[in-house]
C-alpha cells in the first residue's frame, strides 16, 4: 500500500512535523511505502510529485491550518484528521488504512 | 465535508478556527521582525520613549514597519485561507482599514473573514466562460474590496474602534491582584493543550496585542515554556519515574521550552494525560499569573527564555518561568508511579490498537 500527505500547523515548527515522522514510522513498521510534504514555517518541504499522489491509495491532510494546493488530490480517498490525531494515533490510522485497502 | 456527531458541534468553530490559525503562522514573522527591532531600537536608546531621531530612530522605523503590517497580513491571510487567492487583496486592504480607524486585531480579524465571506459568495456567481477573465481580475478584487472595506469603514469599524480602547484600556488599567484572573486563565489555556487550538487562542489574543499591551506577552510568553521546562526538570529530579526514552525526550523538552515551544511537553502527555496534563496546566497557570505580578513586559511575540533580550524586567520574567516549571515537575514528580518496563506483550496490545475513528472523503 502506499500513502501520501501533507501535514501543516499554526505555527509551523512543531506539530507539522511531528505529525509527518509519526506517519513516516508507522509506516515503515507496516512495509508502507509513506511520502509526507510538510508545509511549514519555512515554506513547503518535500513536496508530493504527481508520480507519488497517483500511485497512492490514500491521502492524509491535517485539518489545523489550510493546506495549499489541496486540487492536486482531486479523484483521491482523502482522510483528514488535526495533527494531534495523527501524532496520537498514527498506527492505528495505519492499521485501518491498510485493512480498507 | 463528511461530518459525524462529536464534529457537527463544532461544526463553525473548527473552520473558524482553521481560518484564523492559518492566518496567524502568515502574520507571525510580520510581529517577530517588527516587534523586536522596534523593542530592540527602543532598549539600545536606553531611555524608556522611542526613538526618533538618528540611526536608532531609523531601527525604530524599521521595526514600526513590521508592526504596522501584521494586522493586514491577519486580514489578508483569514480572507486568503476562506477564499483562496482572490481573497488575498480585499482582506489585507479591510484589515489595513481597521487598523487606520483604530479597531486593532478585532478589526482585523473580522475584516478579513468578511473579505473572505464576500469573496466566496462572488465566486459562486456564475458567469459564462468568455467572461472568467473579467471576475478573476475585476469582480473580486474590487466586489470583495468594496463589501467588506464599505461594511468596515460605514457600518462596524467606529463600534470595534470604540470596543478596543475600552478593552486596551481596561487592561491596562488592571493592576496587581485585578490581573491574577486573567493571568491564571491565559496560563492555563496555554498549559492545558500544549501547543494546540486553546493555546493557540490565548497566544493570538497575546501576540495580536504586542505592540499595546506587552505585558500578556510577558505571562503568556513565560506559560509556553514551562511544560517543557518543567517536565524536563522532572525527568533529572525523578529519574526512577521516568523511562529511558522519556529521560532523553527531557533534554529535548527542556531545550524546546527555552525556546519557546510548548509541543516538546507533548510526548509526555500522550504518555501520561492524567497526571501530565493538569500539572501542565497549573504549571502555566502559576507562570502567567507570576509574569503578570513580577510586571514583566515582553516585545516579542514568542515565549520561552530565548525572548529575554526584549523583556523587561528579565529576573521577573526568569522567576515566572522557574517557579511554573517547578510546579510541573514536583506535581508530575510526585503524582506519577515509578516507572517499571513494559513487558512486550503489553506494547504489542499497544501497537495493534484501532482506536480512531474517520471518514473517508472522495475529493
Amino acid at each position: 500500500m502506499k500513502i501520501v500527505g501533507v501535514t501543516s500547523c499554526p505555527s509551523g515548527v512543531a506539530h507539522t512535523y511531528m505529525a509527518a515522522e509519526a506517519l513516516q514510522k508507522a509506516g515503515k513498521e507496516k512495509d508502507i511505502e509513506v511520502h509526507i510534504e510538510t508545509q511549514g514555517t519555512s515554506g513547503v518541504d518535500d513536496e508530493l510529485t504527481s508520480g507519488q499522489i497517483s500511485a497512492a491509495d490514500f491521502v492524509v491532510l491535517s485539518t489545523d491550518t489550510s493546506i495549499r494546493g489541496t486540487e492536486r488530490f482531486k479523484g483521491k480517498k482523502v482522510v483528514q484528521l488535526t495533527t494531534t490525531q495523527i501524532i496520537e494515533k498514527a498506527d492505528a490510522l495505519m492499521n485501518k488504512l491498510s485493512k480498507m485497502a | 465535508m463528511a461530518e459525524n456527531a462529536s464534529k457537527k458541534k463544532q461544526s463553525w468553530w473548527a473552520p473558524a478556527q482553521k481560518h484564523l490559525m492559518t492566518a496567524t503562522g502568515y502574520m507571525i514573522p510580520f510581529v517577530v521582525a517588527g516587534g523586536i527591532i522596534f523593542a530592540l531600537a527602543v532598549m539600545l536608546s536606553g531611555k524608556p520613549s522611542v526613538p526618533t531621531t538618528g540611526n536608532l530612530g531609523k531601527l525604530a522605523s524599521i521595526g514600526s514597519a513590521g508592526l504596522a503590517l501584521f494586522i493586514p497580513a491577519l486580514g489578508g491571510y483569514i480572507a486568503f485561507s476562506m477564499a483562496d487567492r482572490p481573497g488575498l487583496a480585499p482582506g489585507f486592504i479591510t484589515a489595513y482599514l481597521a487598523t487606520q480607524i483604530h479597531a486593532g486585531f478585532i478589526g482585523g480579524i473580522i475584516g478579513g473573514i468578511m473579505a473572505g465571506f464576500a469573496v466566496k459568495y462572488l465566486k459562486k456567481i456564475k458567469v459564462p466562460n468568455n467572461y472568467r477573465t473579467l471576475t478573476t481580475i475585476f469582480l473580486y478584487p474590487l466586489g470583495g474590496t468594496l463589501i467588506a472595506s464599505g461594511i468596515m469603514v460605514y457600518l462596524i469599524g467606529a463600534p470595534i474602534a470604540n470596543f478596543m480602547t475600552f478593552l486596551t484600556h481596561f487592561l491596562n488599567s488592571l493592576s496587581g491582584a485585578a490581573k491574577a484572573p486573567l493571568g491564571a486563565v491565559l496560563g492555563a489555556m496555554v498549559g492545558v493543550d500544549m501547543g494546540g487550538p486553546i493555546n493557540k487562542v490565548a497566544y493570538t489574543f497575546a501576540q495580536t496585542q504586542v505592540d499595546t499591551l506587552p505585558f500578556l506577552m510577558g505571562g503568556v510568553g513565560a506559560a509556553g515554556a514551562t511544560p517543557p521546562i518543567g517536565l524536563g526538570i522532572a525527568t533529572l529530579i525523578f529519574k526512577k519515574k521516568f523511562s529511558p526514552e522519556d529521560r532523553d525526550a527531557g533534554i529535548a523538552a527542556l531545550l524546546m521550552g527555552t525556546m519557546g515551544i510548548t509541543e516538546g511537553a507533548i510526548p509526555f502527555a500522550t504518555a501520561d494525560p492524567l497526571r501530565v496534563i493538569p500539572a501542565n496546566t497549573i504549571g502555566a497557570a502559576v507562570a502567567c499569573l507570576s509574569g503578570f505580578m513580577f510586571g514583566c513586559l515582553n516585545h516579542a511575540p514568542w515565549g520561552g527564555l530565548i525572548v529575554l533580550p526584549v523583556v523587561d524586567n528579565r529576573w521577573g520574567y526568569i522567576a515566572a518561568v522557574a517557579l511554573g516549571s517547578a510546579v510541573v515537575a514536583l506535581i508530575v514528580g510526585f503524582a506519577k508511579k515509578p516507572y517499571v518496563a513494559e513487558t512486550p506483550a503489553e506494547e504489542k496490545a499497544e501497537a495493534d490498537d484501532d482506536d480512531i475513528d474517520f471518514d473517508i472523503q472522495q475529493f
